[in-house]
């Protein structure tokens, strides 16, 4: 084909704008009348609001209005369950709006003429508060004398449990030589992306109530709002400018609700930007996971038996819980058969900020578990940790944790290879470079569904128009698939310009409207390349159908629905969630200062089964972003709150990694196992590369040091705790 | 919202000190503004109704030898400090320091009259120029006057200096003379921008074996840049060896009060690494004085 | 520059190689007066605390956090933005490189990245890769893990000294 586009490392679309300046991210936005909101959030974590008093911030200079919850038509939202007030405080027909839960919550809003204005008047709001006990850790928030924080949805602040259970534990652990238990835990991590939250918001030329606002799913964001204005979906329009960074940090609604609000009420555009603290106080952060783990094999290395308990954090709110720690229960077997298998994964609903959506959504939290507990079994057994793994690995035909083979090709066994064979794993000498300064190498693996799990009907549309008379002389596609950088519309333009054989550069894209689009399902999962490049090459197909029966313009619509999935039983967690995996190892060498306690990454391997890389690239790029940001997570962010309240509020005391921090080489590996439903085989795999990092860099600091460290992140002080150095 | 209302551009010391002191309300000089500039953004700082610019005043932007000294104007960049020759051959520890400073931008706007004036004890320049024994040009009403550099500082974010009446014009630093030599370090999680776990500066002067003087700064040691004294003492006049060294590490540790920052680090963390950190830099220093 | 009734500056100021003569607050930030007062929204504000560099511009050549400085400190002097670089039609040589080698991901760091990378080049036209993850050391970029923007600027210097 003339026009092979699929395969190849093309350049970016958006790069251009991006690099001239000229790219509108949401707080570049403006239109002419203007006016400018700030949002006062809550000061406390947990309170009842009594009175808002308004009246001085409604009088000072150049305030159009102020909106309490009085003024929110249904007074809620929340992706999953809408149980989070759009504004805390008194006057909603809702019961119980008028608790504040956490310091993410809105008690209200001043839309003045200048922003500096607004900021001004949001300080005269005076809020009358009733203090309520502060809860701020899940295992006290479960029992059953706590305070409940919801009490609308039940006596119980447990608002997520699943169970998976397979096999008989007695008789699997009674089979076993050896018994590992441990007790793990993960931190909160921020998503720090680089553009905090912003939106501008108007009446289209149709009236629509429109949000510009940096998001992950335009359709969500559109019901979501709608949703609380109490108004059909379609008065509601929402548009992506470029977004900077998501992570999983923009699923859940920040600014768009009341931005929307105050357009409805004023008819003038209204815009905001928050500050960097906004941003980190105002959104949710990666579920915080205590895990209890007992894991038991054979002397000649064959798992017979693991049992977990998890417990995370919710946080305030559910925001996507209930889906992250599924995601949990699936990858706490690691990708491993267990013959005998148990699992009870919680979530508590406290009063910190919600936990939310994070790059990995669970994995990374139950992975960390699971891979450090197949290191350790691998010592006790005396046995490479390389090996041991190739012993269990999951393979086509064996049932997973959930009882259901996972949908094939299984491709552990080849990522576990193509990494031990990169890092040149069974010819590492430790070198010996200064008394105080150990080296080590570790391994851990990892897997990560790719979209919708649980029996939601995972689907996606996209548009594709071909023009011209006798030669196609234009090519537009059209798809709401949001590009938050990880270069989606990059391999949108690949997939159609594959289908058409036309070249890519020329295709124009249109993106993200949900006036003009269906629904593209979230930028999220890992899903948007299978997802997106189904929808799109079905639509591609479709057009250049009608493009040879000679209709001018040949234009397509199509929606792609992905394999049925089928949701946990209760009492077994019997089910097939999920209809494509992906599959992830990674081999590492670190340097620990037994001094100082810093730990160095030399060298990071990551195997990554992409299926097929559209844009190899970009699959490059995107590892070598993920593990950057997963050394952050396991060495270098630090969140520290105290009593509810964020400490680590800014970019100078919330310190994520600069070019100094970072593993000081990543070497990828692009392992291709076709999946048989993926476009060209394409699987997902922006959460891939972040999985294994944590457990593997801990496995290298044990070989390093012998000690294991069962608590992320690892910082110096936790390392010389560890060795005994200091206290 | 108001920050400030007027905003001057003095072109000599006497002009900024009549500015100052004749401001129809609060005033306050300011060269990078990179740290003065949070500090009233977050309401951290009394309001102002005056900033005086310095860094149009020609004597305060001068790196330059003076007979025996080496002069430092308190509006320089401390990217220029780093970088200049001068201070790499008389204040080595400062350069040091300076090119650690926050990252390269902030570096190219941000003095070290403005580090300084803003009292942090454990900022990293200030640290090497307690080690250099540097003095500090105050300009008031009646002239200028000379004093210890580390005289400026009464605690944590307090200076001695009257902010309402007097500047720092620049710093003043012994040349390095035969034998002498000195070295800044610190310690950082992660490195980069934020502030450093502990830092170091060490200046001495060896004759052969024999440490004939030594100048100790660790930071965060105190609430003042910390001197470790009585380290000096234990060195002074004696041979450099592992023997010495650890008796004068002891002394250190008795002396400096380490603290635990609730984001950053904690006293036992501090006192356990400072010792490494501190006969790294000392050891520099003394194969530099060779 | 002097001050007007209102307390505003007459902020005489070349930016991009335009003269703006234009009264401001005293208060008003570079990197404000740069995206709302002349709309040169290129230059990104991600932290307001000197932290994360987005807001880098060059003043008389040399890179500054302009969140980090008022206008006024401005006055009489020489800033370019990311605008000032090049265009869509005829990129600089380094706006070049970051598209081509993906030096990017979602974009919101890459301004202050260039910004901080033309003086860079300029005075160090051979850089290693050592002191290229040096000059770059006060840009945080979340989403590319960096490697990626350290092959556009050996790709960008490889280019210009050709």
């Amino acid at each position: 084909m003339s026009n092979s586009s699929v395969g190849q490392s093309l350049p970016r679309p958006d790069a251009l704008g991006k690099v001239t300046g000229q790219t509108r991210f949401s707080g570049d936005l403006s239109r002419p009348g203007m006016l400018h909101m700030k949002i006062l959030f809550a000061d406390r974590p947990h309170a009842r609001v009594k009175h808002v008093e308004t009246g001085n911030a409604q009088a000072a200079p150049g305030v159009m209005a102020v909106f309490t919850a009085r003024d929110v038509p249904v007074n809620e939202y929340g992706l999953q369950i809408p149980d989070q007030p759009v504004l805390c405080g008194p006057g909603s027909d809702k019961p119980n709006t008028d608790i504040v839960r956490c310091m993410a919550d809105q008690i209200a809003v001043v839309v003045a003429r200048t922003e500096s204005e607004a900021e001004h008047a949001v300080k005269m709001i005076e809020v009358d508060y009733e203090d309520l006990p502060v809860l701020t850790d899940p295992l006290q928030a479960m029992k059953t004398d706590a305070p409940i924080l919801h009490p609308d949805r039940g006596d119980s602040n447990i608002c997520v449990h699943y169970k998976i259970h397979k096999g008989d534990m007695d008789a699997g652990f009674k089979s076993a030589d050896v018994i590992v238990e441990g007790e793990y835990h993960t931190p909160v991590q921020e998503h720090a992306y680089l553009q905090p939250e912003a939106g501008l918001a108007y009446l289209d030329e149709e009236g629509r109530i429109t949000v510009e606002a940096g998001g992950q799913w335009t359709n969500a964001d559109q019901s979501g709002i709608s949703h609380a204005l109490g108004m059909p979906d379609d008065r509601v329009r929402v548009i992506y400018p470029a977004i900077g960074g998501a992570f999983g940090g923009r699923e859940d609604l920040s600014v768009q609700i009341v931005l929307a609000l105050a357009v409805w009420k004023l008819q003038q555009p209204v815009k905001i930007i928050w500050s960097r603290r906004e941003s980190i106080v105002g959104h949710g952060k990666r579920h915080p996971i205590t895990i209890r783990a007992k894991w038991g094999a054979t002397r000649d290395g064959r798992l017979v038996a693991a049992e977990n308990e998890l417990i995370g954090d919710a946080g305030a709110y559910m925001y996507t819980s209930n889906k992250v720690l599924g995601n949990a229960a699936i990858t706490s077997s690691g990708p491993y058969f267990i013959p005998n298998f148990k699992t009870d994964v919680y979530g508590v609903y406290t009063n910190q900020l919600p936990s939310a959506a994070f790059r990995g959504f669970g994995a990374p939290q139950a992975l960390f578990m699971a891979e450090l507990q197949m290191n350790k079994l691998a010592e006790k057994l005396g046995m490479d940790p390389a090996e041991f793994r190739l012993n269990n690995a999951l393979q086509d035909g064996l049932t997973m944790n959930v009882g259901t083979p996972a949908p094939g090709p299984v491709s552990i066994i080849q990522c576990i290879h193509a990494a031990r064979e990169r890092f040149q794993w069974n010819k590492y000498r430790r070198r010996r470079t200064k008394p105080h300064i150990r080296r080590g190498r570790g391994f851990a693996a990892g897997f990560k569904n790719v979209g919708f799990s649980f029996g939601y009907q995972e689907n996606c549309w996209a548009k594709v128009e071909i023009h011209g008379d006798g030669d196609i002389e234009r090519v537009i596609v059209h798809h709401a698939g949001a590009e938050v950088g990880q270069g989606t519309h990059t391999v949108m333009r690949q997939v159609a310009a594959q289908v058409i054989d036309y070249p890519a550069e020329k295709i124009q894209l249109h993106t993200s409207d949900s006036a003009t689009q269906g629904n593209p399902g979230s930028a999220s999962a890992s899903r948007m390349t299978f997802m997106a490049g189904n929808a799109i090459k079905g639509a591609a197909e479709a057009a250049l159908a009608k493009w040879k029966t000679e209709e001018r313009p040949a234009i397509a619509e199509y929606k792609y629905l992905a394999p049925r999935t089928t949701p946990f039983d209760k009492e077994t967690g019997h089910s097939t969630p999920n209809f494509s995996y992906a599959y992830v190892a990674q081999a590492v060498e670190v340097e620990v200062d037994i001094e100082t306690g810093q730990v160095r990454v030399l060298r990071v391997v990551s195997a990554d089964d992409v299926g097929k890389a559209i844009n190899p690239d970009l699959v490059v790029a995107q590892i070598e972003g993920a593990i950057v940001q997963a050394h952050g997570y396991a060495v270098v962010e630090d969140y520290r709150t105290e009593n509810g309240r964020v400490l680590t509020d800014q970019l100078s005391t919330y310190l994520i990694p600069t070019i100094r921090d970072i593993p000081e080489k990543v070497d990828s590996v692009l392992v291709e196992v076709p999946d048989p439903n993926g476009p060209w085989g394409a699987r997902g795999l922006g959460e891939l590369p972040f999985l294994p990092l944590a457990p593997a860099i801990a496995a290298a600091i044990h070989d390093a040091t012998g000690v294991w460290i069962d608590e992320i992140p690892f910082t110096p002080e936790r390392v010389l705790r560890a060795l005994g150095r200091i206290r | 919202m108001t920050l400030w209302q007027n905003y001057l551009r003095p072109k000599t010391v006497a002009e900024a000190v009549d500015a100052l002191v004749h401001a129809p309300g609060p005033a306050l000089p300011i060269a990078g503004g990179t740290d003065l500039l949070l500090d009233l953004k977050q309401g951290r700082h009394a309001p102002v109704h005056t900033l005086i610019d310095l860094t149009f005043i020609p004597e305060m932007t001068l790196l330059e030898l003076r007979g025996d000294e080496l002069f430092i104007g308190a509006a320089v960049p401390v990217n220029r400090i780093a970088l200049d020759p001068l201070t790499g051959r008389h204040a080595q520890a400062l350069a040091e320091a300076c090119n650690l400073i926050a990252g390269p931008q902030v570096r190219n706007t941000a003095t070290l009259g403005g580090n300084v004036a803003h009292a942090l004890p454990a900022a990293d320049g200030t640290i090497a120029l307690t080690a250099l024994e540097a003095q500090a040009e105050v300009a008031g009403v009646s002239g200028t006057r000379r004093m210890p550099f580390t005289s400026l500082f009464l605690g944590p974010g307090k200076s001695a200096l009257d902010k309402s009446a007097e500047l720092i014009v620049g710093f003043y630093l012994p040349k390095t003379g035969k034998g002498q030599a000195s070295c800044f370090k610190r310690i950082m999680r992660p490195q980069g921008v934020a502030l450093p776990i502990l830092n170091c500066a060490v200046w001495l002067e060896r004759e052969k074996d024999i440490v004939k003087d030594v100048h100790i700064a660790v930071g965060p040691g105190g609430a003042t840049p910390f001197r470790a004294t009585e380290a000096e003492n234990t060195l002074h006049g004696q041979s450099f060896n592992s023997e010495t060294l650890t008796r004068t590490l002891e002394s250190l540790l008795g002396q400096a009060q380490f603290r635990t920052s609730a984001r950053r680090a904690s006293a036992d963390y501090r006192r356990h690494i400072v010792g490494g950190l501190f006969m790294n830099v000392i050891e520099t220093a003394w194969k530099r004085a060779e | 520059m002097k001050t007007t009734a209102q307390n505003l500056f007459d902020l005489s100021v070349t930016v991009n190689g335009t003269r703006y003569e234009q009264a401001v607050e005293p208060r008003t930030l570079l990197s404000d007066f740069l995206r709302h007062e002349l709309g040169l929204t290129g230059t990104h504000v991600g932290c307001e605390h000197g932290v994360c560099g987005a807001c880098t511009v060059l003043l008389n050549g040399e890179s500054v956090r302009s969140c980090l400085m008022f206008a006024v400190q401005a006055h009489g002097r020489e800033i370019t933005t990311v605008e000032g670089l090049g265009t869509i039609e005829k990129l600089h040589p380094i706006q070049e490189a970051f598209h081509e080698a993906h030096g990017l991901q979602c974009g919101f760091c890459t301004p202050g990245i260039l910004t901080t990378v033309v003086p860079f080049l300029e005075q160090n036209p051979h850089p290693s890769e050592e002191e290229i993850r040096e000059a770059i050391s006060g840009n945080v970029c979340r989403c590319t893990g960096y490697q990626h923007i350290v092959d556009a600027i050996k790709l960008a210097s490889d280019r210009m000294n050709k």
